[in-house]
């Protein structure tokens, strides 16, 4: 069934049912997966799926349910679990329905071509990653996984207040995971890159590279004497760390007590070297995007200047309780979830330094190039980590060897303020992106 | 859910191009959600998850495709553009489904749906206050009550064709204190495979309390140590270890590639004789059980380890091609929107003959991690983690000062033969576990065990 005639439907049985207020929240996904092994095509995925979050207000309260089937026989369903959940919610706020924004950013975020790759593209990618990577290096014993994907996605967003809000997205994903041997050890090595726009904007054989560089060069690696050592975060390990601690900067966590932040606007909370943005405007980075999930139009905004917290992240329910506008960061992880707050495309402001002159101006310390257990690892509320991670001795300005079997932990309240130099390295891969950072000192557990 | 016939169809087009096996797989599942922070509900979802997945095998490959718009042309039009991938010579199968009923050792007295969410609210406010009067510094509490139907029909051009119905029900217990500038977390997340009477007949407040005190004591708590130490490690989810250390290891998933360190290591000591871990998918009402696992295979209880020698991998399907081996009922998915493939159910580590007194009086110097977080592992090189959410320092035979922030490190083969106590108080634990195909309900079990040296993520100089 058209979702927009479903639109209707719903809508007047809801008007029907006695609710006025009504939203949906609709999201299709179509993606193309090949991953190929050892010179023929491993495994071939084509997923289509897509679903609908309705909400609308009972007795003055918000009510969500979502369906994946899309017809004539959800309809009661949606209305009843909605009311059911009305009902049971006891928050003073409630939900508003938006809208619409006055005006929204043109954004660039679909790609007919992209689409129309032929499949035979994909397989040809996948099985020239996988054979670079094995002529990369003699020590590569096998590709674990060498897969190509292209996927677009449509969100719709509509209200009885007027909202109508639709946005078309497409990508191209490359990536690779490899593994090392010699005599004496095994490692593994993962590498991606992506397109938004362009297939042959992907380069295949330097992923396949990089992949094969990242396994082979940590070979022989070995744990370090306990100690607190200056740690270099590589861009990509810095990115990981900081998008466990997100929601930190979230105005309904600040209201709910769970982050540290809380009363600290305006104050300084990070070393004065460290701006953070948030900002869904740039061109061709994944998190690009018109409107929240609310339908408020997006904007660039500075979170944090020059260690100074400016702002938390809202959405309209936080915004209005704070009696400031909302700065579009209502998130909804699909159509299963709910409203709430997540930041698009999160990035610390890149600095000058590059990543080798930083490796060089490290008298003994340890660069971490990956973090594992996150999930686990990491707590946002106290600021806390401790995690697995592997990376590489620094010893006079060089790098010496390959370290393993080592935890790094520290508090991330602490790191933002002891950050020693930010590298210029910055790269967008996701929701939160982080140049190569160095701290001070912290903790590495080893033998 | 679909009709048989309009599945046997399916079936056939997905075969029309020379495939040797295929499969269909519909899932209907309702789910519901209730949060509740500092004792207001802030949060009720609920929702229903339909569709279907289409899987090929020709050779040893695999296409796999799914979707949600269930009219009967384009389920048709899915399985022909499936069918795409592959180009082999057709084969003379024919297609003749036959229904089979499969034995259920799961009893669910109450549907979660048919329970008034009032009636669950009342539960979730018990817990609130229950953590909350614990103690003054517990500063905010965060409950949370999820349950799920999920019905699944699988069938294959094999003729298998199976149903059945799986529920679940799961209470969250967060409870979090405040001291000064510090604030540390307590949780706990009792689950099963059960209706609305796994919470009924729960003590609500021991688990709550219990949320509470882990986050009161770890707020005083000093940092843990840094370094290699003696370890202790609890039981019941403690059972985390192995399912990092070894588990994930076992799976046909790395085994079959030769990409995991327990590759061609069966009939070998991979593990102290000390040790014997059990896959066990069908214990009644557990967390992880299933009575048939989602390729429609009936779930077994399988011996991984025995003595600290290798006996079994975990396996599905496809991975048995591969290898050359029977399925081990292992076959397993989040949904429709996964590929089956081979995975825990309910993993444990067997008792042993210490008793817990006995293990912690035979430590000098070390850490006890009584309750555990979650943790990863890389199978081709085995190096594992998982955090310690409450630990304490064990010092001249005796547990001491709490003390928090610590994740466990190790490599999985080196730290199973590094198991020198096992005690004899089994239980179990449950999670949520992540992988190719998608986040699964299991347990972890183990009596309380102790490994003689493991790296703790500490700090120094605290």
């Amino acid at each position: 069934m058209d979702v927009t005639q479903f639109q209707q439907h719903l809508f007047a049985k809801g008007i029907e049912s006695g609710c006025s207020n009504m939203e949906i929240y609709y999201e299709q996904v179509r993606s193309t997966t090949v991953r190929v092994s050892k010179g023929e095509i491993d495994a071939y995925t084509i997923k289509e799926s897509g679903g609908l979050s309705f909400r609308g207000e009972f007795a003055s309260k918000m009510g969500y349910a979502y369906s994946e089937q899309i017809d004539e026989r959800v309809i009661d369903y949606l209305i009843e679990e909605a009311r059911n959940n009305a009902e049971v919610m006891e928050s003073e706020e409630n939900d508003e329905l938006f809208a619409g924004s006055a005006s929204y950013p043109e954004l660039t975020t679909y790609s007919e071509r992209l689409t129309h790759v032929a499949p035979q593209a994909l397989i040809d990618a996948a099985l020239e990653m996988e054979s670079v990577a094995v002529e990369a290096d003699s020590r590569i014993a096998m590709v674990r996984s060498s897969s190509v994907t292209i996927s677009e996605s449509e969100v719709l967003i509509a209200n009885t207040r007027g909202l109508d809000c639709r946005a078309k997205y497409s990508s191209a994903v490359g990536s690779i995971s490899v593994v090392a041997r010699d005599a004496a050890d095994t490692t593994t090595g993962e590498w991606y890159d992506f397109s938004l726009q362009d297939f042959d904007e992907i380069n295949f054989a330097d992923i396949a590279r990089k992949s094969a560089h990242e396994a082979v060069s940590k070979l022989n690696a070995d744990t370090i004497a306990s100690d607190n050592y200056p740690v270099i975060f590589r861009n990509d390990a810095a990115s990981t760390l900081l998008n466990a601690y997100t929601t930190i900067f979230s105005a309904e966590a600040v209201d709910k007590d769970f982050s540290r932040l809380k009363g600290k606007l305006g104050e300084q909370v990070a070393g004065s070297n460290i701006t953070i943005v948030d900002d869904p405007l740039m061109p061709h980075v994944p998190a690009q995007c018109a409107f929240d999930a609310e339908g408020h139009a997006t904007r660039r905004n500075e979170i944090i200047k020059e260690g100074k917290l400016l702002t938390f992240l809202h959405n309209g329910k936080t915004a209005k309780k704070s009696g400031i506008d909302s700065t579009g960061h209502a998130s909804k992880g699909g159509y299963r979830g709910k409203i709430g707050i997540a930041p698009h495309n999160l990035y610390v402001e890149p600095g000058t330094v590059t990543l080798e002159e930083m490796i060089a101006d490290t008298g003994r310390g340890l660069m971490i190039v990956q973090l594992q257990g996150l999930h686990a690892g990491t707590n946002a509320v106290s600021g806390e980590f401790s995690l697995s991670c592997i990376g590489f001795l620094i010893e006079a300005g060089k790098v010496k060897r390959p370290v393993n079997q080592v935890t790094v932990s520290g508090n991330l309240f602490n790191v933002l303020n002891e950050i020693e130099e930010v590298g210029n390295d910055l790269r967008f891969t996701g929701k939160c992106n982080s140049p190569s950072l160095k701290i001070k000192s912290l903790t590495i557990s080893g033998a | 859910m679909l009709h048989p016939a309009l599945i046997e169809n399916m079936l056939t087009a997905a075969l029309a191009t020379g495939g040797d096996f295929a499969e269909v797989f519909v899932e209907d599942k309702t789910a519901n959600s209730l949060g509740m922070i500092g004792g207001i509900v802030e949060s009720a979802l609920s929702g229903r998850d339909y569709g279907v997945g289409i899987r090929i095998i020709n050779g040893l490959f695999a296409v796999y495709a799914y979707t949600n718009d269930c009219s009967e042309d384009n389920l048709i039009k899915v399985a022909t553009s499936a069918a795409q991938a592959i180009r082999g010579q057709v084969k003379d199968i024919t297609i003749d489904l036959r229904r089979t009923t499969i034995p259920n050792r799961h009893v669910i007295q109450f549907n979660p749906s048919d329970f008034a969410k009032a009636r669950k609210i009342e539960w979730m406010r018990r817990a609130h206050s229950a953590a909350k009067d614990y103690s003054p510094v517990i500063s905010q509490t965060s409950i949370t009550l999820t349950d799920s139907v999920q019905n699944v029909c699988i069938a294959n051009s094999e003729g298998l064709l199976v149903e059945d119905c799986r529920t679940y029900t799961r209470m969250g217990f967060n409870a979090i204190a405040e001291a000064g500038a510090t604030k540390q977390s307590g949780y706990l997340g009792p689950g099963a495979y059960a209706g609305m009477e796994f919470i009924e007949t729960m003590d609500i407040e021991r688990y709550a309390r219990e949320a509470a005190r882990i986050a009161t004591t770890m707020v005083n708590a000093k940092y843990a140590p840094s370094g290699k130490l003696p370890v202790i490690i609890d039981n019941g989810f403690g059972g985390v270890i192995f399912h990092e250390a070894c588990g994930h290891g076992l799976e046909a998933t790395s085994v079959a590639k030769k990409a995991s360190v327990f590759a061609d290591k069966l009939g070998e000591q991979v593990a102290s004789p000390l040790v014997t871990a059990i896959d066990d998918g069908t214990i009644p009402n557990a967390w992880g059980s299933l009575n048939i696992d989602d390729e429609g295979a009936p779930t077994q209880r399988n011996v991984l380890i025995e003595n600290g020698i290798l006996k079994s991998y975990l396996i599905d399907k496809l991975g048995g091609l591969k290898m050359g081996m029977a399925s081990t009922g292992s076959g397993r998915r989040q949904s429709y929107q996964f590929a089956p493939t081979s995975r825990m159910n309910n993993t444990f580590i067997a008792a042993g003959d210490s008793t817990t007194e006995e293990i912690i009086a035979n430590t000098e110097y070390g850490l006890y991690a009584k309750h555990m977080g979650g943790g990863s592992v890389n199978t081709a090189t085995g190096e594992f983690n998982f955090a310690v959410n409450e630990g304490y320092i064990v010092r001249n035979g005796k547990i001491e000062e709490p003390v928090k922030g610590a994740t466990l490190i190790g490599k999985g083969m080196e730290t199973l033969q590094k198991i020198d106590m096992v005690g004899d108080n089994l239980d179990h634990g449950q999670g949520m576990c992540g992988s190719l195909s998608g986040s699964i309900p299991v347990n972890c079990g183990q009596p309380m065990i102790r490994v003689s040296e493991m790296t703790v993520g500490g700090r120094k100089g605290e």
